[in-house]
């Protein structure tokens, strides 16, 4: 590839990655025709506040080759559960054979969160002699039930429960059951995690899989009952083990503190390149914009991919920023190098040259040992998100500005040494003056 | 300049760096936080007291109740829940109700149970052994074909001798600081230790690859050509590292509070690491070097005077 190509594709992808890493990039995609584009870097619970909570399931009673049937099963009725009313973003997630753990961004109510995901709601039926008061349990469940929603009766002014029974084998189940209930007048208890909940009471034929259910419920409980007999049992019984809840309030803070001091970061560094590097240390800082663009398209672009967004937490703010300080370093091991060709008298081409290639080896080995910290800290981490947000954007941080470091600053360089301007020993903070050879 | 043959000035000023902290690692060790200990943590607006505390939490059972002020007028509050785990939720939701009337709401609350915190203190654990051998086997391999008179290998465990220094001297400041400030480790602690340990070894590499290019061209002494390198290096593994400390710090003044110990240790690693790799890593490499033929020349010397 020609030196001028290169340069031109440096020039659009920092013109480009730097439209889309600006706050408001969908200024650019309206002034393109394409309305209501809107990329944003997803934000951690210790940001955007909310609450992390993570369950365990307990599977003692579970046969072990049933274990991660149970444990997928534990997910999806958990996720239909935490969606209930939320208009946030939530995440549902195993962890480990036995865990789940459960983000609800800007949760306001915590207390309830965990009650409405981590409650069995265990629907059953039982059957109740109306003489002796004797009771037998049926083999109709919660999983026989199609859907609740909570209603209304204006005659007795009291609010109910509508279920829906599963058509066919689950109808016939609860007809046959409420048919022999009303011959006898026997009664119907309906518990709910063993709590009797609904009766007992007399109750008709149901042969259409319509029951309605009636207690002594306020609409709000009864639209509760209803969410969860909906959402389904939980398959095994959980437990809360971890919780970590950020007001709204101190997450806003730490981004505002994170961006004054990523900014502060990025400055400082800037000037102490230009201070100490001159020309070439204006390269690094142009290499360095570019490497900001590119990261942050990156994370913004990562938010599309379900499964692969980068999720930004206060640790993996801080792997950023600490990676600014390492985007410099390969470059100041090729700028000291260069010096050093260039005290020897080399030529700038020369010098230029050697000091990439002398560089690389040293700039690779640290990197990759850099690396190999972070894949060992994400593989470590699936308990600890936090930890798992810092390796990530360290580990991206360290891969990008390697290739900022070498090939965007390169080509600056390269073309920057072509002209005759750019061939000023002073201007690379060397003492001698003049223009060495070409 | 003639770094090498101070070298027993360099040990020993790491020695008297490192000591108290050992020392204090082996008297008080680490204070846990609840991310290994588990337990419950607190973070409310406002200076809460003891006294307050212990009031808001009256009748609920709470023990080891500890209060420390958090800086920007907020305050830590941790406490263990000896109810079942089932009953914790109900219990906090109570003690935040008391603290809100006593005029302080909560900022953020964290709960680990104990199941969760062995998990997390056995990752952590795995990951600096982990960690400590990938890096040695790496550089062993990038420096496979280094010149003698050193062996690869001594490249890598020499790497680990600063590396071991760096993680030292983080943890036995910690070990202070836990037990005369007051200040606790949590899973970003470990993090920011695995993450010196890999700076640890960035700064040491370069210094290493400049050995093994200058050993190549054949310049003298072993211990020349180390002396050598290091001066040769000298300006670059400082202002490496100097950007990466400036960074650290306005992340340390101006960014969040919940992971001012977390930089507070990068910080300390990162500098400590600065100075293993020019004054430690290398002039190791020399000692080890020196010993070695110094057991050369007695097993040469030994049958003779057999």
């Amino acid at each position: 590839m020609s030196l001028r190509l290169k340069f031109i594709l440096i020039l659009v992808l920092a013109v480009v990655t730097g439209l889309l890493a600006m706050p408001r990039e969908d200024l650019v995609f309206s002034a393109l025709g394409f309305k209501h584009v809107k990329l944003s870097v997803k934000q951690g619970l210790d940001l955007q506040g909310g609450a992390q909570l993570v369950f365990q399931a307990d599977l003692s009673k579970t046969p072990s080759d049933q274990r991660d049937t149970a444990m997928a099963s534990l997910v999806t009725v958990m996720t239909r559960r935490a969606n209930i009313g939320g208009t946030q973003e939530v995440t549902v997630q195993q962890e480990g054979s036995n865990r789940v753990a459960v983000g609800l961004p800007g949760v306001k109510n915590v207390n309830q969160a965990i009650n409405q995901i981590g409650k069995t709601a265990n629907l059953t039926f039982v059957e109740v002699n109306s003489q002796s008061g004797a009771e037998t349990p049926t083999d109709i469940s919660g999983n026989d039930v199609d859907s609740a929603t909570a209603d209304y009766d204006p005659t007795k002014d009291q609010p109910d429960v509508v279920l829906k029974l599963k058509s066919g084998d689950s109808t016939k189940k609860f007809a046959d059951l409420t048919t022999k209930l009303s011959q006898n007048g026997d009664l119907l208890l309906t518990l709910l995690d063993g709590q009797p909940t609904f009766g007992p009471a007399r109750t008709e034929a149901i042969t259409d899989g319509t029951a309605i259910l009636t207690g002594n419920l306020n609409i709000n409980q009864a639209r509760q009952i209803a969410d969860e007999i909906t959402a389904g049992a939980l398959p095994v019984p959980v437990t809360l083990v971890e919780q970590e809840t950020v007001g709204p309030t101190l997450g806003k803070e730490s981004v505002q503190q994170s961006l004054v001091a990523g900014i502060i970061g990025l400055s400082v560094v800037a000037l102490f390149m230009l201070m100490y590097y001159r020309l070439a240390g204006l390269l690094a800082v142009c290499a360095l914009a570019i490497y900001t663009s590119i990261t942050l398209t990156l994370y913004k672009l990562s938010a599309l991919v379900p499964g692969y967004t980068i999720v930004l937490t206060l640790a993996g703010i801080a792997g950023f920023i600490l990676s600014i300080g390492m985007a410099v370093d390969a470059n100041i091991l090729i700028f000291e190098r260069m010096k050093e060709e260039l005290r020897a008298g080399k030529s700038f081409v020369a010098a230029t040259e050697a000091a990439f290639d002398r560089a690389w080896t040293s700039i690779r080995d640290s990197n990759v040992s850099t690396l190999i910290t972070c894949v060992i800290l994400y593989a470590t981490s699936s308990a600890t998100p936090i930890i798992r947000g810092f390796a990530v954007t360290l580990g991206l941080g360290v891969v990008v500005s390697m290739f900022t470091a070498v090939v965007v600053t390169r080509t600056l360089l390269r073309v920057v040494i072509r002209q005759s301007w750019g061939r000023n020993l002073r201007s690379y903070g060397l003492r001698s003056s003049g223009e060495a050879g070409e | 300049m003639n770094l090498i043959g101070k070298r027993r000035i360099w040990y020993s000023i790491s020695f008297i760096m490192i000591v108290p902290g050992v020392i204090s690692l082996a008297l008080f060790g680490l204070k846990l936080g609840i991310d290994f200990t588990a337990g419950e943590l607190l973070t409310a607006q406002g200076t809460v007291s003891v006294a307050q505390a212990q009031t808001a939490a009256s009748g609920l059972g709470f023990q080891d109740i500890q209060v420390e002020p958090a800086g920007h007028n907020q305050t830590e509050i941790r406490y263990r829940d000896p109810a079942p785990q089932g009953q914790h939720e109900a219990d906090h939701q109570k003690f935040k109700a008391a603290l809100q009337q006593a005029g302080f709401s909560e900022l953020s609350f964290d709960s680990i149970g104990p199941t969760v915190s062995a998990t997390i203190a056995r990752n952590a654990i795995v990951s600096l052994v982990v960690v400590s051998l990938a890096i040695v086997l790496y550089i062993a391999f990038a420096f496979r074909n280094a010149p003698p008179p050193v062996s690869p290998w001594s490249f890598g465990f020499m790497a680990i001798a600063a590396l071991l220094h760096d993680a030292l001297f983080v943890l036995g400041v910690f070990s202070l600081l836990g037990h005369f400030a007051g200040i606790e480790v949590d899973s970003l602690f470990v993090t920011a230790v695995l993450t010196v340990i890999g700076f640890s070894v960035h700064d040491t590499i370069v210094v290493f690859d400049r050995i093994r290019e200058n050993l190549r061209r054949d310049k003298g002494s072993f211990e020349t050509v180390v002396n050598n390198s290091i001066l040769e290096t000298v300006a670059r593994s400082i202002n490496t590292s100097l950007t990466v400390l400036l960074t650290l710090l306005a992340l340390f003044l101006f960014g969040g509070e919940s992971i001012r110990t977390f930089v507070l240790a990068l910080l300390i690693g990162i500098a400590s690491g600065t100075y293993s790799s020019i004054f430690n890593a290398s002039p190791l490499l020399v000692t080890w070097h020196n010993y070695k033929l110094k057991k050369v020349e007695k097993a040469r010397l030994a049958p003779k005077k057999a």
